[in-house]
């Protein structure tokens, strides 16, 4: 019997049949080495937990659906490198076009008035993107839910919009809702901080018992240093509004500084040493070792179901309900009464625990090459549609009006139902901070105590505000400096041409902005003046 | 000969003409260089510096005296140099004259590595009774305002400082500076804890001047709410509190605002 060809010749059949095979790959599967859109938009940020990738991606399909000619590349930077990344590409020059910042961070005062490019001339238009929406026609601004507050606050340049804001949040207690059924017989959750300790003592009393890893708190620094600085807002507003002398209704880092280094408060003031108790106690519920760890630690200890809450921002959320194999539920972490046997005399009311500002900016890189696609990819981001893509795919609550809260994430808005004085004494300053978490063995360690981390912060904190202090002085500066030439420009200019209305009410509101800067700047270096010659503390 | 290659054109010269157009396109006024200070682009306001050919000289003086002090790196060598301009161009009375003088004063404010507070007064001054109404003398009293309350050895104490700077305020008439100034002095008073009804009197007067925005506009309206509270001026208290929360629904302080209006009307028994 003869053979057949592929039998007679095996090696140019395989041949053959590996050139189909690529024929077909080629003209059915493959994409081109290049891309083939014109124009490539490369948008930058940090937020790299689940939740904010996809619903970034979701976006970014639809509208390369909408926009066949560009291509948007999503850059996702982990959050510890984030400031290092962004000046080295700054810098070079091969920045992204529209990278999230925050005002926050530490030592890039100088981005917005160097990097990045004021939206407010289309802030002031409606959002092409929203006609036949419930939105149609309203200026872009007026379609955030705070309007764009974060700005107001921070930009560099009053009365101009640097960013527009993705989402709102806020911090929360996530709960192992089953858990709790099973420790505390109820699903209903603590409302008082009494009830909390009554369940963080039925969680360790079931540990014990049943010989199982279970804590009543996932355990990290940072979780740890969440909480303190949640509690310790709460309990100083009494003694923050009597530093408001200037009448704002909050107190920034600088008057707490200045409050400070004048004797107006210590750290074994009663308020202070309870913020210190409630941390100790909140501390003895977490797992031994957690200052080592990180907050990933954490997030994995309460998705094991080695910990019975977690106490983490709305960011986390996503992450937890996504990974967890049980129900998550988002409460309110419940705050000291007037009532509590421990801390109830220092309180003086309900505290803020997240508020109705929008936040995750994305700010515009001035020297992008695509300013306009730049600015229309922004607009669709938080759009309407935009906005409910990426809310259903992050699992975040969108900061644009209108658009519907799912019922699952109606639990991370806050009422704003609590006082907010910005109050946080410990973490006024890096400094201060720094001492505070170097030294948190004092309180939290086997044999910590609220007297022993006292004493040592009282040690440590002249020299660390001092130095906060001139952080300080020295950021009030930076501002102003660069908005000399500024004002040169914009005052010759109007001088010698018919510059305009809007020119006028530029060159007023960057005149206003830096007097007050300087004067704020000069106030400081009084202060400090006189914190020298009263000498060491 | 070589001959023309196939598919000869015009575009195969199209870098050369250009080329040959460039000069000719470069500006004859210097507003793109403001216009690109004015946006904190100093190395962009350089580059088209030197494609301006017939601007006023004096003016592009100014502009070149100006991009030295933006541009980075900056050192104490490169100010010097950037002052011995301004001075060359002060010595004339008008408006490129008035702005050198204003920003010499500056740099020993503000940019020099070792600040000279007296010499920058000096210039504030000098600029001030040589050109009165120049916007570079008034936004220059304001500045010598803010070194006389702060950083000047003399007058020495709160209470002289502050007088000093009071009597500076009838010489600042452009509202929106004066507005600023009036704003500085009612916090210094806040500040040192001296006369808050002249305080409160301060920041009222700079509000019905207006024209602020921002947080700098809902701090004073809260601020003399706050001070009017304390006074016990309620009614006006509740006019400014009522204010801030209809402009301000979003932020944070709205609630502690609630707070103050339940108290009073508490206090008074009405709201």
């Amino acid at each position: 019997m003869s053979q057949g060809p592929i039998r007679r010749y095996p090696g140019w059949a395989l041949l053959a049949a590996a050139f189909l095979g690529s024929v077909f790959w080629v003209f059915t599967r493959s994409v081109p080495l290049g891309d083939d859109r014109p124009v490539t938009l490369r948008i930058a940020h940090w937020q790299i937990e689940q939740g904010p990738p996809e619903g970034i991606d979701a976006v970014i399909k639809r509208y390369e659906e909408l926009n066949p000619r560009v291509r948007v590349k999503q850059v996702r930077i982990p959050a510890t490198v984030y400031r290092q990344w962004l000046r080295a590409n700054f810098s070079g020059g091969i920045a992204p076009d529209i990278v999230e910042y925050g005002a926050w961070l530490d030592g890039l005062a100088d981005f917005p008035a160097r990097y990045f490019e004021p939206m407010t001339t289309e802030l002031m238009e409606p959002n092409p993107h929203n006609a036949g929406t419930p939105l149609a026609g309203r200026p872009w601004i007026k379609t955030f839910v705070d309007e764009l507050l974060e700005q107001r606050l921070n930009s560099p340049e009053p009365g101009q919009y640097y960013a527009v804001n993705l989402t709102r949040g806020s911090v929360r207690l996530f709960c192992n809702r089953e858990l709790l059924r099973e420790i505390a017989g109820t699903e209903v959750p603590p409302r008082t901080l009494i009830e909390l300790r009554q369940v963080f003592a039925r969680t360790t009393e079931r540990a014990r018992r049943t010989g199982q890893p279970l804590h009543a708190l996932a355990g990290s620094r940072d979780n740890a240093m969440w909480l303190m600085e949640y509690y310790m807002g709460g309990l100083m507003i009494r003694r923050a509004r009597s530093l408001d002398l200037e009448g704002v209704h909050g107190v920034y880092p600088r008057h707490i500084q200045r409050a400070y280094l004048e004797g107006s408060w210590h750290f074994a003031d009663p308020e202070l040493q309870a913020g210190l108790a409630v941390l100790q106690d909140f501390a003895r519920q977490m797992r031994p070792g957690f200052l080592q760890l990180g907050r990933d630690e954490a997030v994995r200890e309460f998705l094991s179901g080695e910990a019975l809450f977690i106490f983490a921002g709305t960011w986390d959320a996503t992450t937890l309900r996504r990974s967890a194999p049980f129900t998550v539920a988002a409460l309110r972490l419940p705050q000291a009464t007037r009532d509590d046997p421990v801390v109830g005399s220092q309180v003086m009311g309900p505290f803020s625990d997240g508020d109705n500002s929008t936040s995750f900016g994305f700010y515009l890189n001035r020297r992008g090459p695509n300013r306009a696609t730049a600015v229309d990819f922004l607009r669709f981001l938080t759009s309407y549609e935009g906005s409910r893509i990426f809310s259903a795919n992050s699992g975040w609550v969108s900061g644009i009006a209108e658009v519907p809260v799912p019922p699952e994430l109606a639990a991370h808005l806050s009422p704003g139902d609590g006082y907010s004085y910005g109050a946080n004494f410990i973490f006024a300053g890096p400094h201060l901070r720094m001492a505070f978490e170097r030294n948190l063995h004092q309180l939290v360690g086997p044999q910590g105590t609220v007297e022993s981390m006292a004493s040592v912060l009282e040690a440590e904190a002249p020299a660390a505000v001092r130095a906060d202090l001139r952080i300080e002085q020295r950021t009030a500066n930076v501002v102003v400096l660069p908005q000399d030439a500024r004002i040169a420009a914009l005052g010759h200019w109007m001088a010698t041409t018919e510059a305009g209305v809007a020119a006028r009410l530029r060159l007023e509101r960057l005149e206003a902005a830096q007097t007050q800067s300087e004067a704020r700047a000069l106030m400081i270096g009084r202060w400090l003046q006189a914190a020298e010659a009263a000498g060491p503390k | 000969m070589q001959g023309v290659p196939r598919g000869f054109s015009l575009t195969h010269f199209f870098p050369l003409l250009l080329l040959l157009v460039l000069p000719a396109r470069a500006n004859d006024s210097l507003a793109g260089t403001w216009q690109l200070l004015a946006g904190n682009l100093p190395g962009e306001a350089a580059a088209a510096l030197t494609t301006t050919t017939s601007a006023d000289p004096r003016e592009r003086a100014l502009a070149e005296a100006v991009v030295l002090v933006a541009r980075q790196p900056l050192t104490d060598a490169r100010l010097l140099e950037a002052e011995r301009r301004l001075n060359a161009l002060a010595a004339e009375s008008d408006e490129v004259g008035a702005a050198a003088l204003y920003l010499a004063g500056r740099l020993h404010q503000l940019h020099f590595s070792t600040p000279d507070y007296a010499v920058a007064a000096g210039y504030f001054r000098r600029l001030a009774e040589r050109q009165p109404a120049s916007p570079w003398a008034q936004l220059g009293l304001v500045k010598l305002a803010l070194l006389t309350l702060h950083v000047l050895p003399e007058p020495a104490g709160p209470a002289a400082r502050i007088a000093a700077v009071e009597a500076l305020l009838p010489r600042v008439t452009r509202p929106p500076l004066r507005r600023d100034l009036l704003i500085v002095l009612g916090r210094a008073r806040l500040f040192h804890n001296l006369e808050p009804d002249r305080a409160r009197a301060n920041l009222l007067a700079a509000d019905a001047i207006g024209g602020l925005t921002g947080l700098a506009a809902a701090d004073v309206t809260l601020q003399i709410g706050e001070l009017c509270f304390r006074a016990g001026d309620d009614a006006r208290a509740r006019e400014y509190l009522q204010r801030f929360m209809a402009e301000n629904e979003a932020d944070p302080r709205v609630f502690t605002v609630q707070q103050r209006l339940r108290a009073m009307a508490t206090r008074k028994g009405t709201l």
